[in-house]
């Protein structure tokens, strides 16, 4: 049976009825249209699917959609605002962080955690930040290097 | 990758918890993080009928050190014991495991509880857990109990609880005096690993410069639940920290290893590195108990 569930994405508010089946990785995607919001393992493992759950990023394929009932999330979508790209997103371009893309999304939001609670992180609490996300393409240097030259400019917004 | 369809409920009371895992028992899953359970049933390893999940249970969560007792509530994440200002205190070792386990995603999700129950023989914190003599306290519709997690485990993925039971809270009685703690996990890489071989070790000794009293070693990943090197215990007790001791004692540790071949290494190579770990195990929570 389906639940009524409301939830917070990216400051906007949406009231859903899902499935208890269903993933949050699964509603951002295909109910509110999301897809900045990647799946690739769908067992916790791979980090594609971060999301910023009130505050803490989290793997969206292993939280059920009614339990994020109520709580805020940020998706990679949320991040761009009438001034641009976000200081990270930009950042990425810049130092060609992107190859496929396929894990920008949680490379970028895990940064994104990281940076807010410490803008000063070394090199080596950048790599334990995105530790739990995998990057097959571009064997980690450049995305290290994008996030670690972001702290040096101006504060994140 | 689809979950199997389940009736959803979110009791926000633990009696309300025990009223329908004893009703339903078997056919119901506690769900807390999610990192476990979700995958398994994704993977179609189980699929059960209803899943009771614990997030709206208010006296689940927090971490609460008050009249020498650290107390743990079911739910509170590994994250969330990583950063305790609490446990960094009193149990380095359990600090230590938390802050191993999965990965940062994994670790915002993933409970204490969820890593007990699931009784995994690699798991991150039974190890520092059982060393720092933790207990959990189980409640079902007819009372509660505690349970040393010493003998809490009885195989993979099985312990002592009933299918009715759900763990509530753990909690760990802080030692007076000079005491220290340590966890070592080895693996071939940092993040998102399950460990080859992992060590805890928990040491107290009599006084500065005293002989050592209370001590317990855990080794995980070799053997079918976490299990305590008791001869390397025996030949610690009551005897005066050296070089020479922690190495006898580390030899005792190979010995009483019970690993096995598989992919992830040998049984040969796991036997060595118990010695090896518990040496280092025993030698941090020496410092940290001669420090204290």
């Amino acid at each position: 049976m389906k639940r009524l569930i409301r939830l917070n994405v990216n400051d906007k508010d949406y009231e859903i009825a899902v499935k208890p089946n269903q993933t949050l990785a699964d509603v951002i995607r295909d109910e509110i249209g999301l897809t900045g919001t990647k799946k690739g393992c769908e067992v916790g493992e791979c980090g594609t699917c971060t999301v910023i759950l009130d505050g803490k990023p989290v793997n969206s394929c292993l939280v059920l959609a009614v339990q994020a009932d109520g709580r805020n999330i940020l998706t990679i979508e949320g991040l761009e605002t009438d001034q641009g790209l976000h200081p990270i997103q930009q950042s990425f371009v810049e130092k060609g962080a992107v190859q496929c893309g396929f894990c920008t999304s949680g490379m970028i939001l895990s940064a994104k955690s990281l940076l807010d609670r410490n803008p000063d992180a070394d090199e080596t609490e950048i790599r334990s930040a995105i530790s739990g996300n995998l990057c097959r393409c571009t064997g980690y240097q450049k995305i290290v290097e994008a996030i670690a030259s972001v702290k040096k400019e101006a504060s994140p917004a | 990758m689809l979950l199997p369809e389940f009736d959803f409920h979110e009791p926000t009371t633990v009696s309300k918890v025990c009223e329908i895992m004893g009703r339903l028992r078997e056919k119901a899953r506690p769900l807390a993080g999610g990192t476990d359970l979700v995958v398994n049933m994704k993977k179609k390893l189980i699929r059960p009928e209803n899943v009771v999940s614990l997030a709206k249970i208010d006296d689940l969560k927090g971490i609460v050190l008050k009249n020498g007792i650290l107390t743990i509530g079911a739910c509170v994440t590994a994250a969330e014991l990583a950063e305790s200002d609490a446990v960094v205190k009193t149990f380095d070792a359990l600090a230590e495991g938390a802050r191993v386990l999965g990965s940062p995603l994994v670790r915002n999700l993933a409970t204490i509880a969820g890593n007990v129950v699931s009784a995994r023989p690699a798991a991150d914190l039974p190890p520092p857990l059982m060393a720092c003599g933790a207990r959990a306290v189980l409640v079902k519709a007819s009372g509660e109990r505690s349970v040393d997690l010493n003998h809490f485990f009885s195989g993979p993925g099985k312990t002592v609880m009933d299918s009715s039971e759900i763990l509530t809270k753990i909690f760990i009685e802080v030692p007076q005096g000079r005491y220290g703690s340590s966890y070592i996990k080895l693996g071939v890489r940092q993040t998102l690993e399950i460990s080859l071989v992992n060590v805890a070790a928990f040491i107290s000794l009599d006084g500065p410069g005293g002989s050592i009293g209370k001590v317990r070693i855990v080794l995980g990943s070799v053997g079918p639940t976490p299990i305590r090197a008791k001869s390397a215990e025996e030949v610690l007790r009551g005897q005066l920290p050296s070089d020479a001791l922690l190495a006898r004692a580390a030899e005792a540790a190979s010995a009483d290893a019970q690993p096995i071949d598989d992919f992830r290494g040998s049984a040969e190579y796991r036997r060595d590195m118990v010695g090896v770990l518990t040496r280092r195990a025993l030698t941090a929570a020496l410092d940290r108990a001669t420090s204290r």
